[in-house]
Order: C-alpha cells, then sequence, then structure tokens
C-alpha cells in the first residue's frame, strides 16, 4: 500500500511541477514574486524538517543557519565580488560550521536545553549583526550588486528548479539507507547504537546537512532579493513561520514542508487585506493545526496508509 | 556618583526582572511548561492596566488592579486553551509534548503581540507613577516611584516564599514540582494543584508588567524581549529554582546597567547573551537548576 | 555444549554508582553453543552486568573479551559490531518502517556514504524475518502487530549479522504460557547454530528448562553457579531471594472470616502496550485482614496495586466497600480511603521528614494530624529524632518507614505496601515485622501486602494469594501454603 501510495505521490508530485513550472503564463510579477520567495522557503522548511524528523532535534532558530549562509554571501560579495556561485559556496561553508557550532551542544544537552541554545543563538546573530552595522549594514540591511535575474520569470524558474532540486535530494536521502540509520539515530539513540550505529557521526551529519541547504537557500534567497536585512532572515519571526511550515505540513515527510511553505506564503498573501492581522490569523490557525491536527497536511495522508 | 546610580538603578531593574521571571520558573518547576507568551501576558496585564488609569478613568491605583487582573485572565487563557489541551491531546507522542506546547505557547505569544498592536498600537504607554517625586539617596536623584516598585516587587516575592515554605498550599505546590505522583497517592487533585499555579503565576507576571509599564513603559513590541530576558534569567538561575531565578535576575539586571551606563546603551543585551552561552555550554542547568 | 573456547569472557568486573557497588567482581564464560542464565531480583546488578558488557556502562574494572578480543572501553555501536547482539526488555521499533525495514536497518552498514543498501540486504532480511516466525508479516508496521510479534522482531534484530554473543532480557517477560514455548524454542535454535547465549532474568523457574548454567546474583555478587537446580535448590539463594526456608508456620486465629469484604477485585485484566501485565485477576479483602499477594519481579503485583489505586487503566471490576472505582481520579481514591506506599516509594526527597508526613495528612484537622503524628512517631520513634532531616539523607529503612507513616497519616482504611522490604538489610527487617504487627493488633486497619520475599509476608498474612506471570495461581491460607508451595517455589 505504502508503495502505491508513494507511486501516487510521485505522480501528484510531477503534476505540480509541471503546473508550477507553466505558472508564468498565467501569473502577474507579482504573484510570480510571492511564489519564488515562497519556494525558497520550502528549502528553509525541508531543511528543518530534516533535522527534526532524522536527528530528532527541535530547532527554534532556523534563521542562525539560514541568516549565516545570507549574510556570508551578501559580504563576500560585496567585498571581493566574485561570481554568485563562489559567494553562495562560502556562504553555505559558514552555515555549515555554524550547524556544526549547534551540533555539540545537541549531543549533550536534552529537551528543552537544546531548543533554548538554538534560541540563544538566533539572538546572538541578531545582536552581532546590528553591533557590527558597518560590515553588515545594521538593522538597515545590506544590498548586494549582483543578483540572479532581473527577469521575474527566470528568477521564478530558478526557484522552482532549486526547490524541486532540493526536494529529490531531501527526499531522497530521507529514503535512503542514510535515511533509515538518520532516523534510528533520531528516534531511539541507545536501540541504534546496540545496532552497531555510531549515533554522534550520524547527528553530526544531519546537521551538516540541514545547514547545509538552509544556508544556500538563504544565500539565494539574497541574490534574489538583492538585499539582505534582519527582519527577512534572522528575525524569531521567520524561524517560527519556517516551523509552522513544515508542522502544517507534516512533521518529517520532507514534501509536505514545501506543501506547507508555499500554502502558508500564499495565505499569508492572501490575508494581507486586514493589514497587521494577517499574522494573528496564521499564528491563529496554526496554533489550531497543532491542537486539532498534530500530523499537519501530508502526515494525514501518509498516516493513513501506515494504520493498514 | 555614577556607581551609586548604577547600583540604584540597576537594583530597581534587577527587581522588576526577579518577579518576572521568579513566575516563568515557578511555571516550569510545577507545571513543567517553558511559557513563551510569557512577555505577551506581561504586555496584556500593562496595556489594560494603563488603559484602565486613564481612559476609563479609574485612577492609577484601580487601573493596576485592573492590569493585573487582565494577566490573569491571560494567564488562564494560555493555560485552558494552549497548554492543558496539548498536554492532554492523544494525537501527540509523549515524546513530543513539551515540543508542541512550546510551539503552541510561541504561536499564542505572537498572537498576543499582534492582538495587542492591533488594539493599542505599538506606541509606548506608561503609567502614571504610583508615587510622584523625587528623593535624595546620598546624592543620587531617584524618583520616588523607582523606590516603591522595586520595594513592590520585593514585598511580593516575600508572599511568594512565605506561601511556599510556610502555608500547607505552598507545600502542596512544593511537592508536585518534586513528584507529582506522591502527591496523587496521597488523595492531592493534580488538575486543581495546576490551575492553583496558573493563578499565582497569572498574578506574578501582571503585577510584574504593571510594574513595567509604570517604570519604563511598555508596547506591545516588548513581549518577545521581555520572554528572551525571563528566560535568560531563568536559564542562567537554573530551571526550577526561584533563588537562583533571583539571584540571576540581579546579575542580569546589573551586568545590563553597567554596560548602558559605562559602554553603551545600544550594547545593553551583549554580555547577557555572551554569559548564556558560557553556561549553557559549561553549566547547562544554570546556577542552582535541579532539573 | 562444546570444549571450543568461550566467546565470551566476563572477569573482575566492578560498576560503581557513586557510592553504590552495583556491580562487584563479576566473572563467567559462555562457549559458542551454550545458553547460561543471569539470575536476580531487582537490585541484583544483573541488568547492569549486562549494559556493561555492551557497552551502555563502562565498568570500573574488569574486562569483557568476545572471541579474545578485549571490549572494555568501547563506545557501544562498536561493540555491537564486533559480535555482540542484544534484546532489550522493551521491545524498540521504528514505528514509520515496516517489520522488514526494521530488519534491514540492523543488516546495514555504519556508512555515511551508502545510499542504497546493497543487494544482498533484502533478501538476507527476508531469510531473517521468515526465521523467526515473521513472514507473513513482513511489510506492516509495528504498531499493527501483536506483542509476540514484537518480541520477534527484536530477535530478528539481534541476530541479523550474526553475532558470536547473543544478550537477552528478560526472555519472556509479557509472553502467554504458549508463547513461551515458541520462544524457547527460537532461542533453542540460537545455541544449535553455535552463538553464546546470556539470558538475564529475575526468575530461576521460568528459564531453568532453556539454560545450560545458572549464574546467581544478589546485591551485585555472585551467590552461586551451576545447573539450574543446583542454584534452585542452594541454600544462600532460597534466603537472599524468598527470605529463608519455609518452615511451617503458626495458624492465626482470625476473626475477619465475619466481616464483609472492603476490597473486590473481579475479573481484572491490565496492557500495558500489548504485554498482557495483568489476565483475568480476582482477589477479595474483607475488613481487618491482613492479605499477602506473593510473586516474583514481574509478576504483575505493582499493576494489580496500581489498579487498585487508579494509575492504570484496565478491563473488569473493582470494588472498595459500597463505591466502584472505575471512574474515579487516582487523588479521589487516595481521599477514599486507600494509601498506598509504591515500591518506589515517592517521597518528596528535598523536603525533610515532618514536612512529608505532613502533606500525608493534609485533610486532617490540626487536632487529628497531631494526635495522628504522636501515634506514628511511637510505632516509628525513629523518625520522630529525625523530623528535621531531608528525606533524601534517609537511609534505605528510614525511607520505607517514612514511606509507611506517611501513609498511615492519611488515616487509610486500606494500606496497600508494595514489596517493602526491597533492598532493606535483615535488622531493619525485623523492625518492619514488629511495627507491622503493632499496627495490627492496635488499629483496625486492612493490609494488602505485595511481596517477593515470602518469609516476611506470611507471618502476618491471614490469606495468602500466589501471582505468577499476571495470573492468581494458587490461594489459601499461610500455613497451607508452606505445606503446599515450600519446596516448589522459587
Amino acid at each position: 500500500m505504502a508503495r502505491l501510495l508513494r507511486s501516487r505521490l510521485l505522480w501528484a508530485a510531477v503534476i505540480l511541477v509541471a503546473l508550477a513550472a507553466l505558472m508564468p503564463l498565467w501569473l502577474s510579477a507579482y504573484m510570480l514574486a510571492i511564489l519564488t520567495g515562497a519556494y525558497y522557503f520550502g528549502v528553509f522548511a525541508m531543511s528543518w524538517d530534516l533535522l527534526f524528523g532524522f536527528a530528532g532535534e527541535v530547532n527554534f532558530g532556523p534563521t542562525f543557519l539560514i541568516g549565516l549562509g545570507a549574510y556570508t554571501a551578501a559580504m563576500v560579495d560585496n567585498a571581493w565580488g566574485p561570481p554568485i556561485p563562489v559567494c553562495v559556496a562560502a556562504g553555505a561553508v559558514v552555515a555549515v560550521v555554524g550547524g556544526l557550532l549547534l551540533a555539540v551542544p545537541a549531543l549533550k544537552l536534552r529537551g528543552p536545553y537544546f531548543g533554548l541554545v538554538t534560541l540563544v543563538a538566533v539572538l546572538l546573530l541578531q545582536n552581532a549583526i546590528v553591533i557590527f552595522a558597518g560590515v553588515t549594514g545594521g538593522e538597515i540591511g545590506m544590498t548586494v550588486t549582483d543578483v540572479l535575474s532581473i527577469d521575474a520569470d527566470v528568477n521564478y524558474w530558478y526557484a522552482l528548479a532549486f526547490l524541486v532540486a532540493s526536494a529529490i535530494i531531501l527526499y531522497g536521502l530521507s529514503r535512503s539507507a542514510i535515511g533509515l540509520i538518520l532516523q534510528a539515530s533520531g528516534q531511539d539513540a541507545v536501540e541504534a547504537q546496540a545496532l552497531g550505529f555510531n549515533v554522534t557521526k550520524h547527528k553530526l551529519a544531519a546537521f551538516s546537512i540541514s545547514a547545509l541547504f538552509s544556508g544556500v537557500a538563504g544565500a539565494m534567497l539574497i541574490f534574489y532579493m538583492g538585499t539582505a536585512s534582519v527582519d527577512t532572515v534572522i528575525d524569531i519571526s521567520i524561524g517560527v513561520q519556517v516551523i509552522i511550515a513544515a508542522v502544517l505540513g507534516g512533521r518529517r515527510t520532507i514534501l509536505g514542508a514545501a506543501l506547507g511553505a508555499v500554502l502558508l506564503i500564499v495565505a499569508t498573501e492572501f490575508l494581507r487585506p486586514l493589514g497587521q492581522l494577517n499574522t494573528f490569523v496564521v499564528a491563529a490557525v496554526a496554533l489550531a493545526v497543532i491542537l486539532f491536527f498534530p500530523d499537519g497536511l501530508l502526515g494525514h495522508v501518509l498516516r493513513a496508509g501506515e494504520r493498514e | 556618583m555614577i556607581g551609586l546610580q548604577i547600583l540604584i538603578d540597576g537594583f530597581a531593574i534587577s527587581a522588576l526582572y526577579g518577579l518576572a521571571a521568579v513566575g516563568f520558573t515557578l511555571i516550569f518547576g510545577v507545571s513543567g511548561v517553558l511559557n513563551l507568551s510569557h512577555g505577551g501576558i506581561m504586555v496584556v496585564a500593562a496595556l489594560v492596566g494603563w488603559l484602565g488609569a486613564g481612559e476609563l478613568g479609574l485612577g492609577t491605583y484601580l487601573g493596576t488592579l485592573l492590569g493585573v487582573l487582565a494577566g490573569l485572565a491571560a494567564a488562564y487563557v494560555t493555560y485552558l486553551v494552549v497548554v492543558r489541551p496539548i498536554q492532554r491531546s492523544r494525537s501527540i507522542p509523549r515524546e513530543e509534548t513539551e515540543i508542541f506546547v512550546l510551539t503552541g505557547t510561541l504561536l499564542w505569544g505572537i498572537m498576543i503581540q499582534v492582538g495587542m498592536a492591533y488594539l493599542f498600537t505599538d506606541n509606548p504607554v506608561t503609567m502614571r507613577p504610583l508615587i510622584t517625586g523625587v528623593v535624595n539617596i546620598l546624592g543620587v536623584r531617584t524618583p520616588r516611584n523607582e523606590i516603591m516598585i522595586a520595594a513592590l516587587c520585593w514585598i511580593v516575592i516575600g508572599l511568594l516564599w512565605l506561601l511556599v515554605n510556610r502555608t500547607r498550599v505552598g507545600k502542596s505546590l512544593l511537592a508536585a514540582s518534586i513528584n507529582p505522583r506522591g502527591l496523587t497517592l496521597l488523595g492531592f487533585e493534580l488538575s486543581r494543584i495546576y490551575l492553583l499555579v496558573w493563578t499565582i503565576y497569572g498574578v506574578l507576571a501582571g503585577v510584574a508588567g504593571v510594574l513595567l509599564a509604570s517604570f519604563l513603559g511598555v508596547s506591545s513590541n516588548n513581549a518577545g524581549q521581555l520572554t528572551a530576558s525571563a528566560f535568560s534569567i531563568v536559564v542562567l538561575g537554573g530551571l526550577g529554582s526561584v533563588s537562583g531565578s533571583l539571584i540571576a535576575a540581579y546579575v542580569v539586571g546589573y551586568l545590563e546597567t553597567l554596560t548602558a551606563y559605562l559602554i553603551a546603551p545600544t550594547l545593553r543585551p551583549i554580555p547577557v547573551l555572551l554569559l548564556l552561552v558560557l553556561v549553557v555550554y559549561l553549566r547547562p542547568q544554570g546556577l542552582l537548576g535541579r532539573r | 555444549m562444546s570444549n571450543n573456547p568461550p566467546y565470551l569472557e566476563v572477569r573482575g568486573l566492578v560498576k560503581r554508582f557513586g557510592g553504590l557497588v552495583a556491580v562487584n567482581d563479576v566473572g563467567f564464560d559462555i562457549r559458542p553453543g551454550e545458553i547460561l542464565g543471569l539470575i536476580g531480583p531487582n537490585g541484583s546488578g544483573k541488568s547492569t552486568v549486562m549494559k556493561l558488557i555492551m557497552g551502555i556502562e563502562r565498568p570500573n574494572a574488569g574486562s569483557v573479551k568476545v572471541k579474545g578480543v578485549e571490549m572494555v572501553g568501547w563506545p557501544s555501536h562498536r561493540i555491537a559490531r564486533a559480535g555482540v547482539g542484544l534484546v532489550f526488555q522493551h521491545s524498540r521499533p521504528l514505528h514509520r518502517q515496516t517489520v522488514l525495514e526494521n530488519i534491514k536497518l540492523a543488516l546495514l552498514p555504519d556508512s555515511l556514504l551508502r545510499l542504497a543498501a546493497e543487494s544482498h540486504v533484502d533478501g538476507r532480511a527476508r531469510e531473517i524475518a521468515r526465521s523467526v516466525g515473521l513472514g507473513d508479516v513482513m511489510q506492516r508496521h509495528p504498531s499493527t502487530l501483536p506483542f509476540a510479534d514484537l518480541r520477534r522482531m527484536e530477535m530478528a534484530k539481534a541476530i541479523a549479522r550474526d553475532p558470536a554473543v547473543v544478550l537477552i532480557d528478560e526472555p519472556f517477560a509479557g509472553l502467554t504460557a504458549a508463547e513461551v514455548g515458541v520462544f524457547s524454542e527460537l532461542i533453542r535454535g540460537f545455541r544449535a547454530a553455535g552463538h553464546a547465549v546470556l539470558l538475564v532474568d529475575h526468575n530461576v523457574k521460568s528459564v531453568a528448562a532453556l539454560v545450560d548454567r545458572v549464574f546467581a546474583m544478589y546485591l551485585g555478587q555472585r551467590v552461586a553457579e551451576g545447573t539450574a537446580d543446583e542454584v534452585m535448590r542452594n541454600e544462600t539463594v532460597r534466603r537472599v531471594y524468598l527470605g529463608g526456608s519455609l518452615t511451617a508456620v503458626e495458624r492465626r486465629a482470625s476473626a475477619a472470616k465475619a466481616k464483609p469484604p472492603l476490597l473486590r477485585v473481579g475479573d481484572l485484566s491490565v496492557l500495558y502496550g500489548k504485554a498482557q501485565a495483568l489476565e483475568k485477576v480476582s482477589l477479595e479483602v474483607r475488613e481487618g485482614e491482613f492479605v499477602s499477594v506473593v510473586g516474583l519481579n514481574g509478576a504483575g503485583k505493582t499493576t494489580l496495586f496500581n489498579a487498585i489505586s487508579g494509575l492504570v487503566p484496565y478491563s473488569g471490576s473493582i470494588r472498595f466497600g459500597e463505591h466502584d472505582l472505575r471512574g474515579m481520579t487516582a487523588g479521589a481514591i487516595a481521599r477514599g480511603g486507600i494509601a498506598q506506599c509504591p515500591e518506589t516509594r515517592e517521597l518528596f526527597g528535598d523536603m525533610s521528614v515532618r514536612e512529608n508526613l505532613d502533606l500525608g495528612g493534609q485533610h486532617l484537622s490540626a487536632a487529628s494530624r497531631a494526635k495522628q503524628l504522636a501515634w506514628l512517631f511511637e510505632l516509628f520513634p525513629i523518625l520522630q529524632s529525625r523530623q528535621a532531616q531531608t528525606a533524601r539523607t534517609l537511609s534505605g529503612g528510614e525511607q520505607q518507614m517514612l514511606a509507611i507513616g506517611r501513609a498511615l497519616m492519611m488515616q487509610p482504611k486500606l494500606l496497600i505496601l508494595d514489596e517493602p522490604t526491597l533492598g532493606l538489610a535483615p535488622v531493619i527487617l525485623e523492625q518492619l515485622s514488629k511495627a507491622l504487627e503493632r499496627l495490627r493488633q492496635t488499629t483496625p486497619i486492612t493490609v494488602l501486602l505485595g511481596e517477593q520475599n515470602v518469609i516476611f509476608a506470611l507471618p502476618h498474612a491471614d490469606r495468602v494469594y500466589l501471582l505468577e506471570h499476571a495470573r492468581i495461581v494458587w490461594e489459601g491460607d499461610p500455613p497451607s501454603f508452606a505445606a503446599q508451595m515450600g519446596e516448589g517455589y522459587l
């Protein structure tokens, strides 16, 4: 049954991606921009879900990793102006280092303590950026001279391609042998060790992969928007939205996180007429999901298959 | 003279931090909940208190009372609508309950912050001082209000101490934080004890919020920061330890005041964050932490 | 049994936790094709020995050699790879994966680079599944499987990589009599395949038929070694596990037969997840009676008491006096007159003795409480002298007295005591025994005692129930118990 579902899932995904690729034919540049941002957000959410589902760690500050990637790329570009891929790579490296730094306390701390560490990391990064405003542009942010493209359609396809590539890699990882080991390490470390797996090694790997994708997505987002600021890539509220997206879509499904991210961003957009209250409504809906549908959208569908 | 100024200002601010942090720690120690809407509850109390004192014409004292009641109401809603349903939910596996409660209170905190901004705008409001006038302490001109606030904080903390250590009800709260199962076997109804803790918590957060409005002013934007300060202090002092929180509150309060006066006001939060990192890496259970 | 060099050699194993010596100079060998039973009650150190072998804990001294290679100090995943398989007491499946995937996991190499499992892994996993009897359910998820199948899966995972040594913790816990037979065959199969097998259990009788040799432990040390028969008849073993030899017990005159039943338990069944912790248990305690429920660890005594106190869900009926206890909260049941002194005591460690007692007497008026406290201090004088001391710093015996005292402060109609003698020295046992005797003589209290230590449980009892593997297998009065069960009970 699960196999059938998976191939149904595959077909559904293929159709969705095909439809998405054709969107520029119908949608306005404004809507395309919304979706472009949403796609990068989708990668943020998938990276978070990988860490949660497969290392069993709740990262309350995903923007720490995202921000490291984004700001590093921006600063490298402004300082030396190398081609975009080099800047993105630099961002990725710094993000992975950050991920490993987070991994160290994760191996020693349990439950709420680790969550607090992740929150503290974000606060520190936020404050560091404000203090070193000279290089980082402080609260106002910084601009980058290079951008991916000036054409809305091209930017859209870049984002979509990146989302699809990330989804394939992350989802594939989750269903691979490594994914199985990671899940075991996250769910039951003692049992995983008794079965012969070096849990420390695998948790570090999970943090690195999550950091890599978060950092790259953050960097690419900067080169799409042309600016980097605390409000767009570091603020705790962004991190909360990432978590909401992953939970909405369904924890531990990877693909659900991408789905949840797109739905969340699009819904927030539609609620824009409400002004400030749109955040209120989104948070309220997310709370309702946690209370009544903790498995999320995709999670609910997939669990039904399991219970046979 | 600046030394004395730091001493006095630091004392008052630390007292306020202490009161705010003690509630946060109490809720964690007895109920097991890290309430990330803590700042939001304080803001509700502050803003409603200001509304009562000013717009509704109740005057400062009644306004304060109204504010505290609003804080209590907000705490009840947090427990009954957000925390308890998640704790009792059967669709959430037990290992994940804490995480879901954390996320739930975070979302609720955001809802409060945005809701308050919508109702009150995000302009800071200040409650009129409870006592006017200035006092001269060894050459430092200090508002009487500031002394009153510090005194009130300590009175409330003292009352809490009396409650927990000298009354039967208080001892049952202490016992609940040590061993809930043991308490159930002695015939206590845990659900009632939790309700009691949240009541005490609501009053503590309410008083802290209203006093903060009187001392420094409060806006809906402060909700997140207040929560962050409270949990920083509680982590430093040790999750679940009331005395730890008080000591940590003073460490943080003085560190911040020193930084603001001697280095730069904008760098206020930095030393505390660095201290937090050190603590988390070297002694994660904090100064006096138990769990 | 072979004369080949041993697969597992343990020598001089020592483990300390703070001041407590959990394992003290333990050593044994297991040859390929041999099954050794490591037996001991709770607190004997047997589980710790197993963890030391597996590397989950590191020993303070001693050596563990698998096929001649020293493993002390290695991380547990390395020990697992070197040829030690472990079946935990509680099943630990990955819930989101199928049975086949769970077994495949056990066959995977510890590599970050292999994205796909090698081609032979699937076939091998299927073979293993079939060999333990899971051939038909390979594609199902653990949550849909019955308890016994989950245990099979644990066995499959442990033997997947053909380890030299197989450690099995409490192999038959939660299984029905029929399933025990099937699993015994499985384990015999391991022996036939040449593995060295270590069975860790608290009950010699249950593994007697299966093991080649037994190593009995108590308080961290070896008390006996030999065949199952030899160990069961060993005087020291009988003394430490039972409390002594069962001599004839004096018949007590009891007026309780005339009184109405205070507690009536009917067809009580409790499931922990899938494990049958209690199966259709019925018993009765009359007003003023002292009833002992004897049974070894894991028989179900604690589950029975927790059901009565309202702490676990159950099917069946529990009536206390006029009331049906179903639907009442645990707090309400306690207020209604049932005080339980659990095996774990559940004291408020950071509070003083006096504070603990005061909490017990919360629901009394100040005057009654003072009177009750005075009476209690007469019963347990040591509590009076240590009133101000923090509960956590008391000795084991003193903590037990405090726990009982706290329960008595509730002025209960029914006092339930769960394994009060666990880990206590004989001198303390005598004090406790005397206190119970006084309690019986001076108050109308009804007592339900759960004990493994038969010597302690018999003298006070009006009636005895024997609980074995979740079922009541015998009931009657103490003299009959001594006569009928005497030799066979171990």
